[in-house]
């Protein structure tokens, strides 16, 4: 809607067509923030732009190609969709486009996903069978849903009933074990006592990523229902990606607020960093490494909690009532870093390209799935900037990082260690 | 695809099957508006068209190859770095070729020679960064940080800080430019060697050719390398700092600093001017139109009119702010007595400095133009002029009295003159008059404004830097010619013959005037189309 009623619904491209048409081809979603500009390297934040060069893969261009859709003008064909799906959904574009104007350009990308999916175009092959994975054994790999709980150590016991409960997510409990028990382990030792859901869902952030609202919205209301049935005061979750979908995609799945969850939802790192600052939780062992720190989207840029809005567009484009954007601005950027920070013999140097402009892994969002050597290649343009910087480490906070970056680093044949943060703090304990 | 399969062949060859394109959805993200520089507006929509092909060369062999191809096979061209200058960047004819420079981003410094050879893919902030670790700096044009170094180089690229440092016309040093026929010109120290240091070489200095005061947006063909020349900065790292949207330089006091003044009136910010000129002081000093502060200050389009809306005729007539950047390039002490001297001029004048930021957002590393799209959603300079300081201003106050029968669907900016500024240390003064206005509602008006403005120039006897390319030629060429239209279609023709390179500028204002049902009224010169 260019004037008159307007919401942040996703589920209606319409509503975001003052956002796609107001775009100015500044590429600021593409560069990093200029203030930061480091030059001539590492001087993009946006992955599809940098990868497959044709503007189209811009914001810019998707902004054009989303009015040509409204328009009609636009038929879909595999080149379209593989320009709507190959991108991470990261972020980058939004916070850049936000420095200096109002447009929604991350809930643009979202909805024209939407919208594929709605008009029986989207989305990717790999991604339908993903979401069979999950339909069927309600994790995203498609394995036994029994195996969900493999993870737990026999010496870590959950309580049945505490303030705080661990959303472990289909990565922790699957394929990345070491990330959930490292958690456990630190809530243990934190003396903070946990409990896991009886039975653990997939969060459906793939779902909900490639554009399935209504499988994604289903499975929220499940989750949000069990979380609240076992009067849970934080759901607790060491993926970045999980914790953006319970965060920010759930409220806007069911139109309700980030406050409206009925309880508080919090990264690892966000838990620790307090622990910390209260004296709860010490770090008495050594980790000597040098190791630097990436800025997983979902927890950073994305994570700004969620507040549906809906109201008119009127004279100069203004809303009201008024709107408060997610700009990125209050992202988790300090605490992981604090947290590093403490620990002793850690050496963090930080990337070129770091909070608000840090370059996605590649791995999020169905990119993995559906265009694994675009994210080979996201991962190995960020870790050749990490050899810059001369890190023998990388520290994520989110699952999918980590592997991709693993993953990458053995076929580049680069040297280097690769751990969730959760690892690095237990380690310290 | 609308081009012929041979022709297409012809330029897969040359880039190969990766970087070639003629598929709509790759095709439509090259599509000028509808949002943009000068986009919304009736020229946008009426002369642009979306590419049938997009191509991306790494050389300039690659480029040359790639015209003439086009030569061969008729297909008209044009060239796009970042696509940022609206829809006079863009194609303007069906059947059309982009052709996408950004792959071409290969970059080079002198150190000890104080110059940057770079390709029109890289950007403004890329070279200011690459520069300003060296102790160099240069000027990030008003256009912005995002804009292609050469782009802005043979277009506009001018700030407040072209107070110190001057137009861009002096700082193009050794260039090569592919011919709308592909044949290759060396320019400056290139055409007798392998070094593009200096500016000059044999036979005339076509420098000129390339860009005038404001450049020919690509009708006279490809500028695929060029030397840029540097300058001495001073040796403080100027900070990054903030998180977006609030990120700042943090400039070292001792060494960079701006300060804000109150004047008491037009005349005493002119003087000001002049003084500091006389006294050789100061990095840059520019008078900005008055929303800008607005803009600054506001955390979005709400709180901008919020803020705006509490002006008035009055208040905006009476309020008449100087920003002043002084810049200790030799020492501290240079900061100390500049300082001190500036003070004692604005004291003089009985101006009073305002509590200014130790930072900067606007004008080192950003040039912010992307923030003056956020309160209205359109917007486009209306004009130029480099002439003197005494030319510049009452050139601004016109334009509020022309822009007042104009408003809406212009913005209500309560006759603020614009932007007016020295450059070259006195020697030259500068307008700017940009206009903004709600695309979402007729804007037929603002491009009557436009055309209206060349009008004035003419009547009033302003010097209009945007002939050419960007106002009808045959208002204009006849009116500062007496025969610069005929002049300037003589040299498309030579270079040109087919008429391949960008069509039809830069005859394509004359063209959207022809076209458009609502700029015929306004229609009373001689001209052939």
């Amino acid at each position: 809607m260019l004037k008159g009623k307007v919401s942040l619904d996703v589920t209606r491209l319409d509503n975001f067509e003052y956002d796609m048409s107001k775009c100015i081809k500044c590429k600021g979603c593409t560069w990093v923030d200029h203030i930061y500009m480091p030059g001539v390297t590492f001087s993009t934040r946006c992955p599809s732009a940098t990868r497959y060069l044709f503007d189209s893969h811009g914001a810019y261009g998707k902004m054009r190609i989303g009015i040509a859709m409204l328009e009609g003008r636009m038929d879909y064909s595999d080149k379209l969709l593989e320009i709507l799906y190959a991108c991470t959904l990261c972020g980058a574009c939004d916070v850049g486009c936000k420095r200096n104007l109002d447009l929604e350009i991350e809930l643009s990308l979202e909805a024209l996903r939407i919208k594929a999916v709605k008009d029986g175009k989207g989305p990717m092959p790999q991604h339908k069978k993903v979401a069979q994975n999950i339909s069927k054994e309600h994790n995203r790999f498609g394995s036994p849903h029994q195996n969900r709980g493999k993870w737990l150590p026999d010496n870590i016991k959950p309580a049945q009933k505490a303030d705080v409960l661990y959303f472990v997510g289909c990565s922790a409990s699957y394929k990345n074990p070491e990330i959930a028990q490292a958690t456990a382990k630190i809530l243990n030792a934190a003396g903070t006592p946990f409990m896991l859901l009886a039975d653990e869902w997939c969060c459906g952030n793939m779902l909900y990523s490639v554009g399935m609202v209504d499988e994604a919205r289903e499975l929220a209301r499940r989750n949000i229902e069990a979380v609240r049935k076992t009067g849970a005061k934080t759901l607790l979750l060491s993926c970045a990606e999980g914790y953006r979908m319970w965060k920010v995609d759930y409220p806007k799945l069911l139109n309700i607020a980030t406050a409206d969850l009925g309880f508080r939802v919090v990264h690892l790192v966000e838990l620790v960093d307090e622990l910390i600052k209260k004296g709860t939780l010490k770090f008495t062992k050594t980790v000597n490494l040098r190791l630097t720190y990436h800025d997983s989207c979902s927890l950073s840029r994305l994570s700004e909690p969620w507040t549906p809005w809906s109201g008119e567009r009127g004279e100069w484009g203004m809303v009201s009532p008024s709107l408060e954007r997610r700009r990125g601005t209050n992202g988790v950027y300090q605490p992981p870093r604090d947290i590093l920070k403490s620990i002793p013999g850690v050496e963090l140097v930080e990337m070129i390209r770091m909070k608000e402009n840090a370059f996605c892994c590649g791995a999020g969002r169905g990119t993995q799935e559906a265009f694994p050597d675009f994210a080979s290649w996201a991962a190995g343009e960020r870790l050749k900037e990490v050899k810059a910087i001369g890190a023998e480490a990388i520290v994520a906070t989110c699952p999918w990082c980590k592997d991709n970056f693993a993953k990458t680093a053995k076929e580049n044949g680069q040297k280097l260690k690769v751990f969730d943060i959760a690892e690095i703090i237990l380690a310290a304990i | 695809m609308a081009i012929s399969k041979e022709a297409y062949k012809g330029l897969e060859a040359i880039v190969g099957k990766e970087y070639i394109s003629a598929d709509p959805a790759v095709c439509e993200g090259y599509r000028a508006g509808p949002g943009g520089y000068e986009c919304g507006l009736g020229y946008e929509r009426v002369m642009t068209k979306i590419p049938a092909c997009v191509i991306m060369p790494r050389t300039t062999e690659e480029v040359q190859k790639i015209v003439k191809t086009c030569n061969k096979y008729k297909v008209p061209y044009v060239p796009y770095s970042t696509g940022w200058y609206g829809p006079r960047s863009h194609c303007h004819v069906d059947d059309e070729l982009i052709i996408d420079l950004k792959r071409m981003n290969d970059f080079e410094i002198d150190e000890k020679h104080l110059y940057a050879v770079v390709g029109p893919g890289i950007i403004y902030s890329q070279l200011q960064e690459e520069a300003m670790n060296r102790g160099m700096y240069i000027i990030i044009g008003g256009g912005g940080a995002q804009c292609s170094a050469i782009a802005n180089m043979i277009g506009d690229g001018w700030s407040p800080l072209s107070y110190r440092i001057g137009l861009p016309h002096r700082r193009i040093l050794g260039t090569e430019l592919v011919l709308p026929d592909g044949e290759l010109v060396k320019m400056g120290s290139l055409a007798t060697g392998d070094d593009p240091f200096w500016g000059d070489g044999l036979g005339p200095d076509l420098r000129g050719l390339l860009r005038g005061f404001t450049g020919h947006r690509g009708f006279l063909g490809i500028v695929t390398r060029m030397a840029i020349k540097l300058l001495p900065f001073q040796p403080e790292r100027l900070e990054p700092a903030g998180i977006s949207p609030h990120t700042t330089l943090m400039l070292p006091e001792k060494r960079v600093k701006w300060i804000n003044f109150t004047m008491p009136s037009k005349d005493a910010m002119r003087e000001a001017m002049f003084e500091m000129a006389k006294a050789e002081i100061g990095g840059g000093v520019t008078k900005v139109p008055i929303f800008w502060r607005a803009i600054a200050r506001a955390n979005s389009k709400e709180e901008f009119w919020e803020l705006w809306s509490k002006e008035n005729e009055e208040t905006i007539s009476s309020f008449h702010l100087l920003r002043v950047l002084l810049i200790a390039f030799t020492s501290e002490e240079q900061m100390e007595y500049e300082e001190q001297v500036l003070n004692e001029i604005i004291a003089e004048l009985g101006g009073e400095a305002r509590r200014t930021r130790p930072s900067d957002e606007s004008w080192f590393k950003n040039a912010d133009s992307a923030g003056m799209w956020l309160m209205c959603g359109g917007y486009v300079s209306v004009d130029y002029v480099i002439e003197t300081i005494e030319h510049a201003i009452p050139h601004g106050e016109n334009y509020a009295k022309l822009k007042r029968n104009y408003t809406p669907p212009l913005m209500p900016d309560y006759g603020d003159p614009g932007w007016f500024q020295s450059f070259e240390l006195g020697h030259q003064g500068y307008s700017e008059f940009l206009v903004y206005w709600d695309p979402d509602v007729n804007s037929d008006g603002v491009d009557q404004f436009y055309l209206e403005t060349s009008k004035e120039n003419i009547r009033k006897r302003f010097y209009t830097s945007l002939l050419g390319p960007h106002q009808p030629l045959y208002l204009t060429g006849p009116a500062y010619g007496p025969n610069y239209h005929e002049w300037l279609l003589k040299i498309k023709n030579e270079f040109d013959p087919l008429f391949i390179c960008h069509p039809p500028v830069p005859l394509a204002h004359d063209e959207f005037v022809k076209r458009a049902e609502w700029m015929k009224p306004m229609k009373d010169w001689e001209s052939p189309i």
